[in-house]
């Protein structure tokens, strides 16, 4: 009985026949969102994020945690604002980032691994999807665009790299290697051929966040928190720009 | 029409199964495709060898070579401030195990020195069975990748027997083809299941347009139950927390995790070898001569040095134009970028000790085309540079690093 009520599901306005198509009508729709996601969303972060989430000798205290949440905000917040306006649909993050990790999946272990002979540990991407499930919560309990873009935005940043840290800090284990003081992660850098990544082209732990220590971590998410509360709205907009009811206003 | 369609897709997907099944050999690693100017006056490779050209997985093949940087570095060519020595291979069918710049352990990038000389040493473990094109070359910023001489080696043996095991300052062993895999995966899939629950609690409802039409219609309260809000309100605090406990654990586990590494190393060059003032050549004039492949060169040579010395080799963008007349070690013949009898002198005797000598050579072969260096002249800068190797008359070695800019002959 319990579970019965449950899985209850909220009234709809439809029965019968119209009921079961538009239900069709949906499936058609998440098919066609899925694979557009996977496309879309996937080439947005491998052309914007990039390296950082490629290599494991990438994912450093003050790059990957600023560009990484700040490139993935985009898609999500794009596809809230159509979701939410228009269904009160709270899983446009969610959605977003679950295909892109599919998307990365794939091509980590086909591309990566079975084409290019990586190790997929050396590959492994990050994840985004306790921040995702956040955002859509935050969107989902405020029904504001404002309160979503300071608090999912910044929820959004700040818990990247907590959220990452269980699956890479242990390769942030010092090693000696070359005489010279190394991470596991560098040691795969080396080893692992890359032709055309040479050391130097690693944009990591550059800037002047040493300023304060040697506490960059915090200093960085604060900074790319800051900039997601703008990237938010930003492409809140955008989605609701590429996003037309023009067609379906007399349903 | 639809068999012309048919067999047009059925191409389409066996080209494309061809393609993921052909064998992964590299012919060449695009050495021909820099800028010949940037080929021949940057970086200047000589002697280099492979230890082996057949060996089983987890052998080992040792490539060692020199290598002079060139002192008339072409102008639109950043200054190697930060240079790479990389091994050009279809990805990771070897590992580099060691690399060694002039007896000096080197893992980073490292500034080279215009005018230096340097010898490298790289160490590489076969991990995958096949037949490889191996080219040692240095990625230079902002240059690009300047090629040094290639060799096949053939790999066989069985790919799952490959090891290789990493010790931490801790003392822990470490299996970097499995290291971590297992614990990356789990949290993904944790996250992934969490996501996926989220997403099928609304996915299982009526989507779109009944949802429109109620929001539309004023209904939009019906559309979240007090338990999704419940449920919203369990995430926002439980997916937080849990976060920051996992991380609170992780840093506890590993304590002395530290950051990513991104210093450059500091090598200095070695003694002087190349134009270390035993003989002094300076180019008077260079012609190339288009329709017979030749590069006329006309230089006054200085010999410094208190033996006798003749002319036997003269090096660019790794050809090898060799005096025949002159027994020196290392012709290595066979090789496909040696013109084993492509350097002539006009008059090939020995340059006494103190003599200054005006002499005429001949680099004539048609490597100048086939390895696409004759576009110089055609080219913003059109310099050429070279190595050219003196002999005295018990094989001792004395190099010159030449430069010289380029007139075309058409004939």
């Amino acid at each position: 009985m319990a579970t019965t009520k449950l899985l209850d599901i909220p009234p709809q306005p439809y029965t019968g026949e119209k009921a079961r198509l538009t239900r069709a009508y949906d499936y058609l729709i998440l098919v066609l969102a899925l694979f557009l996601f996977i496309g879309a969303f996937h080439l947005h972060v491998a052309l914007t994020v990039g390296d950082w989430d490629f290599w494991l000798d990438w994912k450093d205290r003050q790059w990957w945690p600023l560009v990484t949440p700040l490139m993935m905000i985009t898609f999500p917040a794009a596809v809230q604002a159509v979701l939410w306006t228009n269904f009160r649909l709270p899983l446009g993050a969610t959605l977003c980032v679950s295909c892109l990790l599919i998307g990365t999946w794939i091509t980590r272990i086909f591309a990566y691994h079975y084409w290019n002979y990586f190790p997929i540990n050396m590959v492994l991407p990050a994840t985004m999807m306790p921040s995702a499930l956040v955002l859509d919560v935050i969107l989902m309990l405020s029904n504001s665009l404002t309160v979503t873009s300071i608090f999912g935005g910044m929820s959004f940043a700040l818990l990247f790299y907590p959220s990452n840290w269980p699956i890479f800090g242990l390769f942030h284990m010092p090693v000696e290697y070359g005489n010279a003081q190394l991470t596991l992660a560098d040691v795969f850098g080396f080893q692992y051929i890359r032709a055309g990544m040479p050391e130097y082209l690693r944009i990591i732990e550059r800037g002047t966040l040493r300023t304060y220590g040697q506490y960059a971590t915090p200093l960085s998410a604060f900074c790319s928190a800051l900039l997601c509360t703008l990237m938010y709205p930003l492409w809140w907009y955008l989605g609701t720009w590429f996003a037309t009811i023009r067609y379906v206003k007399t349903i | 029409m639809f068999i012309h369609i048919k067999s047009y897709v059925a191409s389409i997907f066996m080209a494309l199964v061809f393609l993921s099944v052909a064998p992964n050999n590299a012919y060449a690693h695009g050495e021909k495709a820099l800028e010949p100017f940037i080929r021949m006056r940057t970086i200047q490779w000589y002697d280099v060898q492979w230890s082996q050209e057949s060996l089983k997985v987890n052998d080992e093949v040792v490539v060692t070579g020199k290598f002079h940087v060139a002192e008339d570095w072409p102008r639109s060519v950043p200054k190697p401030d930060a240079a790479y020595l990389n091994v050009a291979i279809p990805g990771p069918v070897l590992i580099r195990t060691e690399r060694y710049l002039n007896g000096q352990p080197w893992v980073s990038s490292a500034a080279l020195k215009l005018g230096g000389d340097y010898d490298f040493k790289i160490v590489l473990k076969a991990r995958l069975p096949g037949r490889y094109h191996i080219h040692p070359f240095f990625n230079l910023q902002d240059a690009g990748a300047v090629m040094g001489p290639g060799h096949w080696v053939e790999v066989t043996g069985d790919a799952a027997t490959f090891t290789n095991s990493v010790k931490t300052i801790s003392g822990e062993t470490v299996d970097m083809e499995t290291y971590g895999l297992v614990n990356g995966v789990s949290w993904h899939v944790l996250w992934i299941v969490l996501g996926t629950a989220w997403l099928l609690w609304w996915v299982r409802r009526p989507l779109f347009i009944p949802r429109f039409k109620m929001l539309k219609s004023g209904n939009e309260d019906a559309l979240i139950t007090p338990l999704d809000k419940t449920i919203a309100k369990g995430i926002l605090v439980v997916v937080p927390l849990f976060v920051f406990g996992a991380y609170a654990m992780t840093d506890s586990q590993h304590p002395n995790a530290i950051p990513l590494q991104a210093a450059l190393d500091q090598i200095e060059p070695l003694p002087p070898t190349v134009n270390n003032g035993a003989v002094n050549v300076k180019m008077i004039r260079t012609e190339y001569r288009v329709p017979v492949r030749t590069m006329n060169m006309v230089a006054q040579i200085h010999n410094y040095s208190d033996q006798p010395i003749r002319i036997g080799e003269f090096a660019s963008a790794n050809l090898r134009f060799i005096n025949p007349s002159l027994d020196q070690p290392g012709k290595n013949e066979e090789d496909t970028l040696v013109a084993a009898k492509g350097l002539v002198i006009d008059d090939d005797k020995l340059i006494q000790p103190g003599e200054t000598k005006t002499v005429s050579m001949a680099a004539a072969d048609a490597l100048w085309e086939t390895e696409k260096l004759d576009g110089l002249f055609r080219d913003a800068d059109s310099r050429m540079g070279g190595l050219l190797f003196l002999y005295d008359p018990s094989g001792k070695r004395y190099i010159a690093s030449i430069s010289t800019s380029v007139i075309p002959k058409f004939d």
